[in-house]
């Protein structure tokens, strides 16, 4: 039987750590600009465009990650789809992140109160002028902490994508586990991986909420 | 010609017959005074007079720019209100940018005016409304009184024809509502067309080339302040001066 020593299992580990760091910053980058053009969507004037964002938002807000996974995986694959678990893995957030950061977002352009759509209004701006200079930049300030929470939420997320066979760090932690009959030292360090990657970010968006609260 | 006429302007908030066959004309440098119960309409018709609202019948033209029902595409909206200019109860200041950038902002957006001009505009405007010192203050660092002056000199920046002031004095403290009097008063002698909405009275009265009294929707009596102060002409209006004090 092969022997693994502390730094193996360790090295391993960092190798899907970095594949779980890789996947949510493509899933956030991605996720992001989807949602954007979501939300714009979402929030226009046009009701085809709503409806179908409306859709959108529902249909990822309202089934579990795990089925969109599946849905992608194994739905693709009876059209003769051949999907490799990392582009099933990356669809699938993007999609899961952009629905609900199109949401995030919008409750965050609705607080924006109404004066201030009239106020630019009456200064004859247009609708895209409005947004760029005045509705935008204060969506933004509120948007920035939730965000952030966020984030967290899809670096965890990642972790569901081992279903699928997508090797990042839960999915090689189990491996792993199961070739050394050491689950519980792998899973603890598995653990402490997600932490390393979510625990910045939940201070940030701690200290963001904070900084909001004392500016205004 | 008027500067400002509408004619059989009406408006419906659902069934509500909110504005009811309005016919008001505004010569150029007149200031024009709108009174009335709560209610009656009075937000609702000025805010018609930069599309603010949408109107169900009747035409609005200001200085050539025309508004007519099922013809106020965003372009003939962006033409409107380019020539009006319009004061908030509540300020609504841009909250994210200094006093100067918010006088800055639509010349730049909307005129393409360059920026060192549009900073040049922004310091004179501030200067006409007595906050010359504040161009690099935040919103929330001024007062109320100080607020209402950047709005208003916000909306002198685009070099409106007319300015709408939507009771301007009715959020502030009463030791600051004289200040933004004050500048609307100046901005009367300059020969500033306007026409406000507002429960001070005795400045209405002062500052006021003519009266408009509204009731249930219509114009009910209007003319000169002092004529319908010392004699009203219905007893709609009698009895709202009455209510007065
Ligand atoms: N956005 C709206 N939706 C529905 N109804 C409205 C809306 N705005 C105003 N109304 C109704 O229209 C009528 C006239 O309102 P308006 O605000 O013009 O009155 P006002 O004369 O300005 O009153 P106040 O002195 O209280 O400001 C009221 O019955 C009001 O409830
Ligand atoms: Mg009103």
């Amino acid at each position: 039987m092969m022997t693994f020593s502390l730094w193996d299992i360790v090295r391993n580990l960092l190798i899907g750590g970095a594949l779980t760091l890789l996947l949510s910053l493509v899933a956030f980058a991605l996720g992001g600009a989807t949602g954007l053009l979501v939300l714009f969507a979402r929030i226009g004037k046009w009701r085809a465009p709503r409806a179908l964002a409306q859709m959108h938002i529902e249909l990822f807000q309202g089934t579990p990650l795990l089925l969109q996974l599946f849905t992608l995986f194994f739905g693709l694959s009876l059209f003769g789809l051949d999907v490799p678990a990392w582009l099933a893995a990356g669809l699938g957030l993007t999609l899961f992140t952009s629905a609900f950061l199109a949401e995030i977002w919008r409750g965050c352009v609705e607080a924006v109160p109404r004066g201030q759509w009239e106020a630019s209004a009456c200064l004859a701006m247009t609708y895209w002028e409005q947004m760029r200079h005045v509705i935008l930049p204060q969506a933004m300030r509120l948007s920035i902490a939730p965000t952030v929470g966020f984030a967290v939420q899809v670096v965890k997320g990642t972790a569901v994508t081992s279903i699928i066979g997508f090797a990042e760090l839960t999915k090689t932690g189990s491996m792993i586990a199961n070739a050394t009959f050491q689950p519980f030292l792998v899973y603890s360090l598995v653990a402490l991986g997600y932490f390393i990657l979510c625990y910045p970010l939940s201070r940030y968006a701690q200290a963001l909420e904070r900084s909001f609260h004392a500016a205004r | 010609m008027p500067l400002v006429s509408t004619n059989r302007l009406h408006k419906f908030f659902g069934t509500n017959h909110v504005l009811r066959g309005i016919k008001l004309d505004v010569e150029e440098g007149e200031v024009v005074t709108i009174v009335g119960r709560s209610g009656s309409g009075k937000s609702t018709l000025l805010r018609t007079l930069n599309g603010l609202e949408s109107i169900d019948d009747g035409v609005i033209e200001v200085d050539g720019a025309t508004l007519e029902v099922d013809r106020a595409d965003a372009s003939a909206l962006r033409n409107l209100r380019q020539k009006v200019g319009m004061v908030f109860q509540q300020f609504n200041l841009f909250p994210h940018l200094s006093a100067g950038q918010n006088v800055m902002l639509a010349p730049q957006v909307v005129k393409r005016t360059p920026k060192k001009e549009a900073e040049e505009i922004a310091r004179r405007m501030l200067e006409r409304v007595g906050l010359a010192e504040k161009f690099d203050a935040f919103p929330d660092q001024l007062s109320g009184g100080q607020q209402q002056r950047v709005a208003i000199a916000r909306a002198l920046a685009m070099s409106p024809r007319v300015l709408l002031c939507d009771e301007i004095t009715s959020a502030l403290d009463p030791e600051l509502v004289n200040e933004v009097l004050g500048v609307v008063r100046q901005l009367a002698g300059e020969g500033m067309t306007l026409i406000m909405v507002t429960h001070e009275m005795r400045f209405a009265r002062e500052v006021s080339d003519k009266l408009v009294f509204m009731h249930e929707g219509k114009i009910h009596e209007s003319g000169h302040p002092q004529a319908m102060f010392a004699k009203p002409a219905t007893a709609e209006f009698a009895s709202f001066i009455g209510s007065l004090n």
